[in-house]
């Protein structure tokens, strides 16, 4: 048998929901960039960690999000003997489309069905996608590949141990947890979308194939933090005016000729001089204005916009961007309080 | 990635012609004027524009038994390529080849193929080729989801990842082989997964986006000629018809078709278009009426031709 700490199984109806994206780490930045390559094996093989996690604290009921890979269930197949779960395990009613929908959709359904925390696998796209349809619950997001500045690289033991303390509520979600900034993204007066680090106006003609990684295609952006240890446009923000994700600022930057030059990794090792015209700090509720330029806007590292020469487009700071668990704070003060005592 | 006016209005135009062009060989098809199979390209037609839309004069292609859409879009011309299907002496060979038969040596096109994995050693052979002539060019291999479990393909990918071969493995993931879901012939459901074996970048992308694949391949490409080697690229995609024209496609469900058709690649690419002001509604017209003509022209020639003669049933068997 497995050893199981001493929570409080039963007392609390409890449950995690789970959003595994199979189709994150495969863009093109494995081409262009050198990003790593992150299989759905070892997606499943992190989600039967988390899984093992939430059990040993006690959470009643874990909901995966369906996907086309199986994640969940095939994760749970390989969860038997003495790693067998006391947890009950179910599945999100739901079609699924091969797309982001199916993100969002769930997230929807989670938030609707008020589940006390939801772990998602994926990147700064996942994520975004999952705070689009539920804003409430906090997340606790798990990086799957090294391109990304929201969701943390994580052991998923730790991940679903965390998760688990705050949707049990043994460690409450107000110590655990931080409300992170965002930015609106407003297509002709209608809020079509949301960036939770940064929000980029790129010199390019379509969509494509998503990814940025081409510095001169760079306009402006926006940005709600960026430190020297961030990979893509945060790193920029790094070297420049670093913000953290506490800081109640976000920044405005306009690249071209200036004066100013930082060195950025703009991509897994693509590091790289970027040449800033300008820069502003800004509050929440600022609002950085673009019209009457094609361009596309990427959020999150992902082109997602076209933009025609009619539109108008308002980028936001706001503050009311997602709950995110910070599992090492989780766990320092779950160990403060003796929770992790056999005896 | 920029592209002129010029550049993506003949892509479009090339989108159109394999869509009208397939159209109607359901038409002759059904009509009993076509000997043989036919397999049909239609609701792919980004994967093929995209990926040879920066291929040059050195640069070959090993194509599949759904081979039309890559053949036009690489310049064939729809005259010979109906006369082929007609079993017409005008025809690619002679008539004598079908469908699944069509090459075109002076644009590097290797051939459709009625073997499924057959492309990828002639696409590895084609790079080599390259290679050794430093001609700059590249092979690109298109393949299927099925084909994916064929031992020619890591057999290919293999030889072309340890020469490092100037090559582009495509695999446009339908999610059908013949009548088989994926889920239920290989443990992976993105077959750019493979890659990692063979020490390869291999990534996928949106295969009804001409945008994602156009870029995704102008990288790979970019790559093959710098001498870094091979790429495998996945196009998820769908093919609208059966497996072969005739196939009842009991095996899927018409929610599924309806769903994949309203991603119809060629409406995505349009509306772009008229975003961008390159195309008016009235020119867009016009370029459907140009390519109908074309078409119509193409099969008329094809019915005018004169079938092969039984006195050259045994040429073209062997080389001289």
């Amino acid at each position: 048998m497995a050893v199981r700490f001493p929570f409080i199984r039963g007392m609390v109806m409890s449950t995690v929901g789970i959003i595994a994206n199979p189709a994150s780490g495969k863009d093109i930045r494995r081409l262009v960039a050198h990003a790593t390559v992150f299989d759905n094996i070892e997606k499943v093989n992190i989600v039967r960690r988390i899984l093992l996690g939430l059990d040993a604290v006690g959470v009643g009921q874990v909901l995966f999000m369906p996907d086309y890979f199986g994640i969940g269930r095939q994760a749970l197949e390989g969860l038997t003997g003495r790693y067998s779960l006391k947890t009950k395990v179910d599945y999100l009613d739901m079609p699924v489309t091969w797309g982001q929908e199916d993100s969002l959709a769930a997230a929807r359904l989670m938030d609707d069905l008020k589940v006390n925390c939801i772990i998602t696998l994926g990147g700064d796209g996942t994520n975004r996608i999952v705070a689009k349809g539920c804003r409430q619950v906090p997340l606790v997001p798990v990086s799957t590949g090294t391109n990304n500045v929201f969701p943390a690289m994580v052991e998923g033991t730790t991940a679903g141990l965390a998760a688990a303390l705050v949707a049990t509520g043994q460690i409450s979600w107000e110590a655990a947890a931080d409300r992170m900034k965002r930015i609106s993204i407003v297509l002709n007066g209608q809020e079509i979308d949301l960036a939770l680090v940064d929000a980029v106006v790129l010199r390019e003609q379509f969509v494509g194939s998503r990814a940025i990684w081409d510095e001169e295609k760079i306009i402006k952006f926006v940005a709600t933090r960026g430190e020297a240890f961030n990979i893509g446009i945060a790193s920029i923000v790094g070297g420049l005016y670093p913000l953290s994700p506490q800081d109640p600022n976000g920044i405005v930057v306009e690249l071209g000729k200036g004066e100013t030059k930082v060195l950025a990794t703009l991509g897994p090792g693509l590091i790289m001089p970027i040449s800033i015209s300008d820069y502003r700090i800004l509050n929440f509720d600022d609002k950085v204005i673009v019209k009457k330029e094609t361009c596309v806007i990427a959020v999150d590292g992902e082109r997602e916009i076209e933009v025609g020469p009619k539109d108008t487009v308002v980028l936001q700071l706001k503050a009311d961007g997602p709950l995110v668990v910070n599992v090492k704070k989780t766990l320092d003060m779950a160990a403060r309080q003796g929770l992790f005592k056999l005896t | 990635m920029t592209l002129s006016k010029e550049k993506l209005l003949e892509l479009y135009k090339k989108m159109i012609t394999i869509r009208l062009f397939e159209e109607h060989a359901v038409e002759l098809f059904a009509n009993g004027e076509i000997p043989g199979f036919v397999h049909l390209y239609i609701g792919e037609e980004a994967t093929a524009v995209g990926v040879t839309a920066i291929l040059g004069d050195n640069d070959y292609i090993a194509s599949t038994h759904r081979g039309h859409g890559h053949l036009i879009a690489r310049g064939g011309d729809v005259k010979l390529m109906y006369a082929e299907l007609l079993g017409r002496k005008t025809g690619y060979c002679k008539g004598k080849g079908g469908s699944m038969h069509i090459a075109d040596m002076t644009l590097g096109f290797l051939g459709a193929n009625g073997i499924v994995g057959a492309g990828p050693p002639l696409a590895a052979g084609a790079a080599f080729a390259n290679k050794y002539r430093k001609d700059n060019g590249v092979a690109v291999c298109f393949f299927g989801d099925g084909a994916s479990n064929r031992g020619t393909l890591h057999e290919a990918l293999n030889l072309a990842s340890i020469w490092k071969l100037p090559a582009v493995f495509i695999c446009e993931n339908n999610m059908y082989g013949i009548s088989m879901n994926q889920e239920y012939h290989q443990n992976i459901k993105d077959v750019a997964d493979r890659a990692s074996a063979y020490g390869i970048p291999g990534i996928s992308v949106d295969g009804n986006d001409l945008f994602a694949v156009f870029e995704a391949a102008e990288e790979a490409v970019k790559r093959a000629r710098q001498g870094d080697g091979p790429t495998l690229i996945e196009c998820k995609t769908y093919r609208w018809r059966g497996h072969f024209e005739g196939d009842p496609t009991v095996y899927r469900s018409e929610q599924e078709v309806e769903t994949w058709k309203k991603k119809d690649p060629i409406p995505r690419v349009k509306k772009r278009l008229l975003d961008l002001g390159v195309l008016t509604e009235q020119e867009d017209q016009a370029v459907w009426d140009e390519i109908r003509k074309e078409i119509q022209a193409g099969i008329d020639f094809a019915k005018s031709s004169p079938l092969p003669d039984e006195s050259e049933l045994l040429e073209d068997v062997y080389c001289d």
